[in-house]
């Protein structure tokens, strides 16, 4: 073990190596670098169908890479089942939240987590502490539901959006990946969202975000890595860069004229 | 909460919110209820027709007409709960019953032995089917091959003659025990008490978080009511010959299936398996694992119910497993309220549907209707039950869902 366990250590928490990805003939990555450190965001931006979901599900061990590598503090990993990705310590925020609609939101929260009682009660549920724990949480991100014990299914976008960001607390990641976590969202709880990312970043996490909206990549941002058509077109660190950079690099303005960038960003 | 300016183009989608919330609010409803209702008005219907519908030794009677039906829907609401379908599970405990038979009866090995071996062999038939459902065969076809496969077997089992007489061997007793009523009386106290101990614990559990309420609603009145309840079932089962071997097989399987379903980790993911597999895989939960532990739960639900019958008809032979038994078991957990559509229900509406569709061909035959009216009446019922199962999943799902 040459290299620092700790998060804030020396070297990255996640860091990926030349990742490729064919889905049949689309070429969804092309050999992507990405690292993410403890305490750091990095904003993951691109037009549609430019691979961020893609990427995301290999760090998160849904898809297997058809190349590349995968290291978490170093060591080289499989991230070949969600189980694997979990047991690495990276959670995942998915785009489509991935929560079960027949779940209430403690069954939610912990699915996967679950606070049991020993064996011999056959791993009894210990849902008092469930339901306290998730009050707080859920209260410490203003997530208000009326009831804890209401099927998902019954609640608006953007408590089903808060649930599924408030289980990136249960586990206690060392990565967290949030794949478009404020698209559903109103003004307010956006700005609780990236708020809550902040809080991420203190807690010494790593945390990755993919956004389209260039005003919140630019509020959460330690990083930016522009994904066009499977491969990284660019990269700017905090303050390197003018809005109309970002918006170059996911357009691809940027690789071919500079004079026209304004316009086709619009 | 969200202070958008809408343009003024409410009135249809405000008739659909309307709609959206009164089904939210039914959905909301326990499941249980409406069969319930259903049943009472069944029970009414028969019994202006004939008073004799509800003496206690009719009830006794559909009591032991449902068991085998119920043991078997208790099998496939766990395979419908994880969202798959079984037809073979009717056709599986005819041949384990054969199994049973020819171990107790043909070899004359002791009762436990004939027992285990038919639920060993139940759990692995399910497991062989698990497996090729897994790798990725529908369950509606690998089940039906299952069934066609199983029929054949059972005539492999059985001996030359096709049947085995079981009347005078220990496997009669199953159904022929009965425990005398001062010990039902025992049985339902231990019971009752049983129930007031757990609801106390939640309770304290409850309060030590800070979120309990009165210990009157939560503890007092449930209690009461369940002691009142199971004291009311014993007092009538108990009538005639004491409480049946069956109905005490079929309560101790339900009990094990509740605490299994509703209480335990494994519990929540079986749900959450039929609810979102995609959602449920991502969370880090077995999805294939938790597949097969619902048939291997059903094959053992399949083994029970075989012996229990074949201990009823006095017999195993190449018609065990056949006859509406397959349908009635899936019927029963639909019109018991669990969901085709998986992740909605529970061990209950095995109980329950049995009971409406047990209800109505009891009823046909002691009024001496024509059997098509027993065939209308539990379709019609299905169908309805089936209709309300798609409006609730389906239909809650429609007004601004994602
Ligand atoms: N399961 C799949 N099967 C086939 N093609 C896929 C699959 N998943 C992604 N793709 C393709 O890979 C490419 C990248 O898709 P991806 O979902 O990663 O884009 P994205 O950057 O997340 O886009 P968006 O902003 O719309 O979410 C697209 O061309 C898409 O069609
Ligand atoms: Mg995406």
């Amino acid at each position: 073990m040459d290299r620092d366990d700790r998060p804030g250590g020396e070297g990255p928490l996640l860091e990926l190596t030349r990742i490729s990805k064919h889905f049949g003939g689309v070429r969804a990555l092309d050999g992507v670098d990405l690292t993410v450190s403890a305490g750091e965001v990095v904003a993951l931006i691109g037009d549609n169908g430019a691979g961020k979901s893609t990427l995301v599900k290999i760090m998160s061990g849904v898809e297997s890479p058809d190349s590349g590598e995968i290291r978490v503090r170093g060591r080289a990993v499989r991230l070949d089942s969600p189980r694997a990705a979990a047991e690495a310590g990276i959670h995942t925020v998915f785009q489509d939240l991935s929560l079960c609609d027949n779940l209430d939101a403690v069954q939610n929260l912990f699915l996967g987590h679950e606070r049991c009682g020993p064996s011999w009660t056959g791993r009894r549920v210990r849902r008092h502490v469930m339901e306290r724990q998730a009050q707080q949480i859920l209260e410490s991100l203003s997530v208000k539901l009326r009831s804890l014990s209401a099927p998902v299914s019954e609640l608006s976008g953007g408590q089903r959006q808060g649930i599924a960001i408030c289980r990136a607390l249960i586990s206690d990641p060392a990565v967290v990946l949030l794949d478009e976590p404020t698209a559903a969202l109103g003004v307010s709880q956006r700005g609780e969202v990236l708020d809550l990312v902040d809080r991420l970043r203190e807690q010494g996490r790593g945390v990755v975000v993919i956004s389209h909206d260039i005003k919140d990549v630019q509020r959460v941002a330690d990083r930016i890595v522009a994904l066009r058509l499977g491969s990284k077109v660019a990269e700017f660190a905090r303050d390197g860069y003018a809005a109309s950079d970002l918006v170059g690099a996911m357009t691809g303005a940027h690789e071919r004229h500079d004079d026209v960038r304004s316009e086709e960003s619009r | 909460m969200t202070t958008s300016t809408r343009p003024p183009v409410a009135p249809a989608a405000e008739r659909r919110t309307v709609v959206g919330h009164a089904i939210e609010r039914a959905a909301r409803m326990p499941r249980s209820i409406p069969v319930l209702v259903t049943l009472a008005l069944i029970w009414a219907v028969f019994y202006s027709q004939s008073p004799f519908y509800l003496s206690f030794g009719n009830l006794t009677n559909l009591t032991l007409q449902i068991v085998t039906t119920a043991i078997l829907s208790l099998g496939v609401v766990f395979v419908l709960l994880v969202g798959e379908i079984d037809l073979s599970s009717a056709a599986l405990s005819g041949v384990c019953a054969a199994v049973a038979g020819t171990v107790v009866v043909t070899h004359g090995l002791p009762l436990a032995v004939g027992i285990a071996t038919a639920v060993v062999v139940g759990m692995v038939v399910t497991f062989v089917e698990a497996q090729v459902i897994i790798f990725g065969v529908p369950s509606l076809i690998v089940t039906l091959g299952g069934m066609v496969i199983l029929q054949g077997l059972l005539l492999v089992v059985l001996p030359e003659e096709f049947t085995i007489s079981i009347a005078g061997t220990p496997l009669a007793s199953l159904a022929l025990t009965a425990v005398p009523a001062g010990a039902s009386f025992a049985l339902a106290a231990v019971g009752a008490l049983a129930f007031a101990g757990y609801r106390t614990l939640l309770h304290r559990e409850r309060t030590s978080t800070g979120s309990g309420g009165s210990v009157l609603r939560s503890v007092a009145a449930p209690s009461v009511a369940a002691a009142v309840g199971l004291f009311a079932v014993v007092f009538v089962l108990s009538r005639q010959r004491g409480l049946p071997l069956p109905v005490l097989i079929l309560a101790g399987m339900l009990l094990v299936a509740w605490y299994w379903t509703t209480q335990t980790r494994y519990g929540t993911h079986l749900y959450a398996v039929g609810g979102d597999r995609e959602a449920a895989q991502r969370a880090g939960i077995p999805v294939r694992r938790m597949v097969m532990y619902s048939f291997l739960v059903l094959g053992a639900c399949a083994a029970v119910a075989g012996m229990v019958d074949s201990s009823r008809q006095l017999g195993v032979s190449a018609t065990s497993g056949a006859g509406p038994l397959m349908l009635n078991a899936i019927a029963a957990a639909v019109v018991g309220g669990t969901s085709l559509f998986g992740g909605r229900g529970s061990v209950w509406s095995a109980l329950l549907g049995s009971l409406v569709i047990g209800s109505i061909s009891n009823g046909v035959q002691l009024l001496g209707l024509s059997t098509e009216v027993q065939f209308f009446a539990t379709g019609v019922v299905l169908v309805l039950a089936v209709a309300v199962d798609v409006v609730l999943s389906r239909g809650s799902l429609l007004p601004g869902r994602r």
